[in-house]
């Protein structure tokens, strides 16, 4: 964690209505690749060059990726193909670049040398501020934004 | 409580009334955002509308996140956005009615009244045994908490002084199109001995009706009796509207239209 506490962050907050610290982070996030081998590592370290559209800030340290896995599956024509899969989330539902990001992370997928790439959004756990990595909170901090 | 379910395990009756349920969530979301927008500019302080604006957009948020689960279910996003019968939509009449001219009093108790019945229709989902669904009702519940802040914090300044005489107005005019919110769907016990929903429409009309009354009472307004007020003939949820839905929807759908969406278009109009 941060050397900010929640308190500091509260009194910080310009807004009544908008909570930039929201609660606890869940056990095991945010998930950052480490101990990742093979090509699963291969696609963290792609996704790590994919920045948030608003901010330079890779995706992963803004705590957005939940889960990256390479499974085998049997394809049409009988041929063993390899699958990656990346779970992740957005800041908000209604993400304008919603679109944009799951692009990126498809061609992410899919430049670590697997056949073919899946791109699934989960919203459990609620990403919170709280997600950002330390290096994510120093690239945002270098941005110009406090968290 | 059952098992938790996923696309593959639902019989032909589950998967009937699971899309009742995912239809009416994602109507009631597009259609209110859709109407939402026409605010946009003409709000009467810049922070309202930009308020209002987050709101639409959130609101489009919401309606894709479970449009998005039609289409795990097979759906494609032309056939439930695009090119779906107006008939077929099972938003609420309220979501649909255009704005009287220049009333802010309307957005503001529309909003409420939505907001208050989506919250209760959000919290009977938050355990649902329908594991996609599950994974997204937490993170849409806590956005949704801001616009019920947003409706109320309005409503409280408007409801005092001369200003009251529009709420009530709008108030008049509206519950009765908020009460085809809590028609009960054709597939109401399925959704609920399912554990799709944990908790009867009825049961959730009930406590609409516990939270809004007393609190626009409060305020100095007149709730019109529930059971007494002249149903409007559009249900809404059954695929009956008022003749305003049919111009919303050929207004959204526009472009689309115009596009001949199959064939890219080109700047300049050019077509490959």
């Amino acid at each position: 964690m941060s050397d900010v506490s929640a308190d500091d962050a509260r009194e910080a907050t310009a807004c009544g209505y908008t909570e930039y610290v929201d609660g606890e982070v869940p056990e095991g996030f945010p998930k950052t690749g480490v101990g990742a081998t093979g090509v699963e590592a291969d696609i963290w370290d792609a996704l790590y060059e994919i920045e948030d559209p608003e901010m330079p800030v890779s995706i992963v340290d803004l705590g957005l990726i939940y889960d990256v896995r390479v499974v085998e599956r049997e394809g049409e024509d009988g041929e063993t193909k390899t699958l990656g899969i990346v779970e992740m989330t957005l800041t908000y539902t209604g993400c304008p670049a919603r679109d944009y990001l799951e692009n990126d992370v498809q061609c992410a997928i899919l430049a670590a040398g697997v056949d073919e790439a899946s791109v699934r959004l989960r919203f459990t756990p609620e990403w919170t501020v709280d997600m950002v990595t330390e290096a994510g909170r120093e690239a945002l901090r270098e941005f110009g934004l406090g968290v | 409580m059952p098992d938790a379910l996923n696309p593959e395990d639902l019989d032909a009756e589950q998967r009937a009334a699971l899309e009742e349920l995912l239809f009416r969530l994602a109507d009631d979301e597009y259609v209110h955002g859709e109407r939402l927008i026409e605010w946009q500019i003409y709000a009467p302080t810049l922070e309202s509308d930009l308020a209002l604006a987050n709101v639409a957009q959130d609101e489009f948020g919401h309606a894709r996140l479970w449009y998005d689960l039609l289409e795990e279910l097979g759906h494609t996003e032309a056939e439930l956005i695009w090119e779906r019968p107006a008939d077929e939509f099972r938003h609420a009449t309220l979501v649909e009615l255009p704005f009287a001219e220049g009333d802010w009093a309307d957005v503001v108790l529309r909003s409420y009244l939505y907001d208050a019945a989506e919250r209760l229709r959000l919290d009977a989902l938050v355990d649902t045994s329908y594991a996609p669904l599950s994974d997204r009702v937490g993170k849409v519940l806590s956005e949704e908490r801001y616009h019920l802040e947003n409706a109320q914090s309005w409503l409280d300044r408007l409801a005092e002084g001369d200003s009251r005489d529009r709420v009530q107005d709008a108030l008049d005019r509206l519950f009765p199109h908020a009460l085809s919110l809590f028609v009960e769907p054709e597939y109401e016990d399925a959704i609920v001995d399912n554990g799709f929903r944990t908790m009867s429409t009825a049961d959730l009309r009930i406590e609409w009706l516990e939270t809004v009354i007393p609190y626009l009472e409060s305020l100095g307004l007149d709730v019109p009796e529930p059971d007494e007020v002249e149903r409007p003939s559009a249900r809404g949820r059954d695929g009956t509207h008022t003749d305003h839905w049919d111009e919303l929807a050929a207004e959204f759908r526009r472009t689309y239209d115009e596009l001949e969406a199959p064939e890219p278009a080109r700047i300049g109009g050019e077509r490959v």
